[in-house]
């Protein structure tokens, strides 16, 4: 028979081997702050330069070089100031420069309800979850979203509605980067839609459709 | 015990069991070995739970969570590009220059606002530089964030939640009934199919005529 010091050792050996599954065990059910070893590196990192990554040439670091002042991006010439501005000359356009279709609206219903809605709500009262955590805080600083159901910005012209998303207004920031122009007239024929909604009487329902109200 | 009689070593006759234990060894070892790295370098273990620090504490499960921002208030590029982009300072700025304006957790944004440097936010998700993959193209035709990166939503700080490994690609490429949903329903991350999710998923992949490639050059271009 084997001595008892080797069963001991062999013994303690298959328990050792446990060890390493138990560690990956824990590892699998825990989340961890370090990238990951890679094994075989083959061309996972490249030298090339990747969206939003950074580049030290650069004194801002940024790889993504920001656009040269002076120069027009395709499809970017702002020829029709009507919809790049929402201005004709000096004035606000009242009219819509864009074509209004049934796709237009669904469009601007959802742009709205992603961009506008956290603050302005999905009827535009103000009352968005954002305003109200905001109200919440009592800070002092923050200034409710205005509601559209008032004269002033039912008076609004539609070019004066798209300044004020392009560039913000008051106490609202811009959007301007964040929508592209046709959003921004999609979202504009929304909120129109919207203050229409609210602000309706039986003549606006066509009259085969009348019967349906309560 | 091994005695020595007449100078002459002798081995105990246990040492008769070395060769069939070395035989045993030959072949348990190598298993073992195989099971731990199968186990332990398989992308489940290595990619999955990766948690990078963040240099602000922003939270998903308040912004997209309790107050309900849509995914692509932040992430405006999903829908367009390749690329999910990681939003500016100016987008946070839109609430907390008013809300929360003097917060300690946010002196980065304000500092990278007055600057112009970027934050240095750490990428979480990340294929393989020989790996092509676009965002717009999964978007678009009805994958959800939610099949790819889990209940952003609920996460205080993102975690990568899926393997992200060929197989895994492959995986949904070879059969994406499970996985799809209308376009517009995208980053509704509680969404459910309103009945079984693969004859749901079967009636829009043959709606609007689904088909992901497995061709190699698909993913590596
Ligand atoms: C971060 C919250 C927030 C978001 C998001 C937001 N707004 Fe506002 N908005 C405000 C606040 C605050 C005001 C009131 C500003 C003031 O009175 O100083 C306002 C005012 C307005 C007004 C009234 C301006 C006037 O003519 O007096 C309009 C119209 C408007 N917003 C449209 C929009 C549209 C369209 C969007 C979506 C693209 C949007 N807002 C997104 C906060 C927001
Ligand atoms: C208020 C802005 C905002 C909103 C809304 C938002 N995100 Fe993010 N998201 C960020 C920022 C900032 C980061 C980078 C910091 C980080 O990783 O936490 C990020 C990172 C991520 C990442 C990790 C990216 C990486 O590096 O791999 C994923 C995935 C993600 N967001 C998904 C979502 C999803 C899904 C939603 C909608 C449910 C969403 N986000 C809503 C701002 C936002
Ligand atoms: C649409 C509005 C909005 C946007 C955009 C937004 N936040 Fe917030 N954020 C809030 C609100 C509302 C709170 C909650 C304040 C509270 O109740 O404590 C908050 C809270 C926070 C807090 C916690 C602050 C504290 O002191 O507790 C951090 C950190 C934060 N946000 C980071 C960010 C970052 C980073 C971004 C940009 C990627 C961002 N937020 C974009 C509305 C916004
Ligand atoms: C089919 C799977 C899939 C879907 C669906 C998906 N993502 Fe991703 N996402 C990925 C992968 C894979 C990466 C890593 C990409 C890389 O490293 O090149 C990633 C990376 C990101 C990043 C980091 C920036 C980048 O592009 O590398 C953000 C932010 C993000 N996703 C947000 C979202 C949002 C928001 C949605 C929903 C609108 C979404 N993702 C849907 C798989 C997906
Ligand atoms: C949950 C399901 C799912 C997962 C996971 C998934 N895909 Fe896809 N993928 C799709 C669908 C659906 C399409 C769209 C096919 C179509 O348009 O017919 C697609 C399309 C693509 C395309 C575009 C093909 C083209 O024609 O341009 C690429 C590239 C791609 N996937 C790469 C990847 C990579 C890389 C991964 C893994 C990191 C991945 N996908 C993971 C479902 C998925
Ligand atoms: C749906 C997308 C997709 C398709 C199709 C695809 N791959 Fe991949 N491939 C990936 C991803 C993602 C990775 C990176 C996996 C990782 O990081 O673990 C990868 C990695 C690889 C690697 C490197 C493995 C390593 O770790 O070094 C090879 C080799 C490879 N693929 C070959 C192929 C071949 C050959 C085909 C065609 C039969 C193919 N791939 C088709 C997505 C794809």
């Amino acid at each position: 028979m084997a001595p008892r010091w080797l069963v001991y050792a062999l013994v303690l050996l298959a328990a050792l081997s446990v060890v390493p599954f138990a560690l990956i065990a824990r590892s699998r059910a825990s989340t961890s702050a370090q990238p990951h070893i890679q094994l075989i590196l083959d061309m996972a990192k490249q030298p090339k330069l990747k969206t939003q990554t950074s580049n030290p040439l650069f004194a801002d670091s940024r790889a993504m070089r920001p656009r040269v002042a002076g120069t027009v991006a395709r499809g970017e010439l702002e020829e029709d100031s009507a919809v790049w501005s929402g201005r004709d000359g000096g004035n606000w356009v009242t009219a819509f420069p864009v074509p209004v279709t049934e796709r237009l609206m669904h469009r601007g219903q959802e742009r709205y309800d992603i961009f506008c809605a956290p603050c302005h709500g999905l009827a535009g009262y103000g009352d968005g979850p954002v305003a109200k955590r905001a109200d919440a805080l009592q800070e002092g600083t923050w200034t409710p979203p205005s509601s559209y159901h008032t004269d002033l910005v039912r008076g609004r012209p539609v070019g004066h509605l798209f300044n004020t998303i392009t560039y913000g207004i008051r106490n609202m920031s811009e959007y301007g980067s964040q929508i592209p122009v046709e959003d921004r007239w999609a979202i504009v024929l929304y909120v129109r839609a919207l203050q229409r909604s609210q602000d309706a009487s039986v003549g606006d329902v066509p009259p085969e459709l009348r019967r349906q109200l309560r | 015990m091994s005695a020595e009689a007449g100078g002459r070593l002798f081995f105990p006759r246990w040492a008769n069991l070395a060769r069939p234990a070395l035989a045993v060894a030959l072949v348990v070892v190598p298993a073992y070995l195989v099971l731990l790295l199968a186990y332990g370098a398989s992308p489940r273990t290595i990619n999955v739970g990766y948690q990078p620090h963040q240099p602000v504490p922003y939270s998903h499960a308040l912004h997209a969570g309790q107050l309900g921002i849509d995914c692509r208030y932040c992430h405006t590029t999903v829908e367009k590009a390749a690329f999910a982009a990681v939003p500016p300072t100016q987008t946070c700025m839109n609430c907390h220059s008013k809300i929360r304006a003097a917060s300690a957790k946010l002196l980065p944004i304000r500092e990278s606002y007055a600057t112009g440097l970027p934050v240095p936010w750490v990428k979480v998700h990340d294929l393989p530089d020989f790996v092509y993959f676009d965002h717009s193209a999964h978007v678009r035709r009805g994958v959800g964030c939610v099949e790819c990166h889990g209940r952003v939503d609920k996460m205080e700080v993102v975690a990568q939640v899926h393997r992200l490994s060929m197989g895994w690609c492959l995986d949904c490429h070879r059969q994406p009934d499970r996985h799809l949903r209308p376009p517009e329903l995208v980053t509704k991350m509680e969404w459910v199919p309103p009945e079984d999710p693969l004859v749901y998923g079967r009636r829009l992949r043959e709606a609007t005529k689904i088909n992901p490639s497995t061709d190699c050059w698909t993913c590596h271009r």
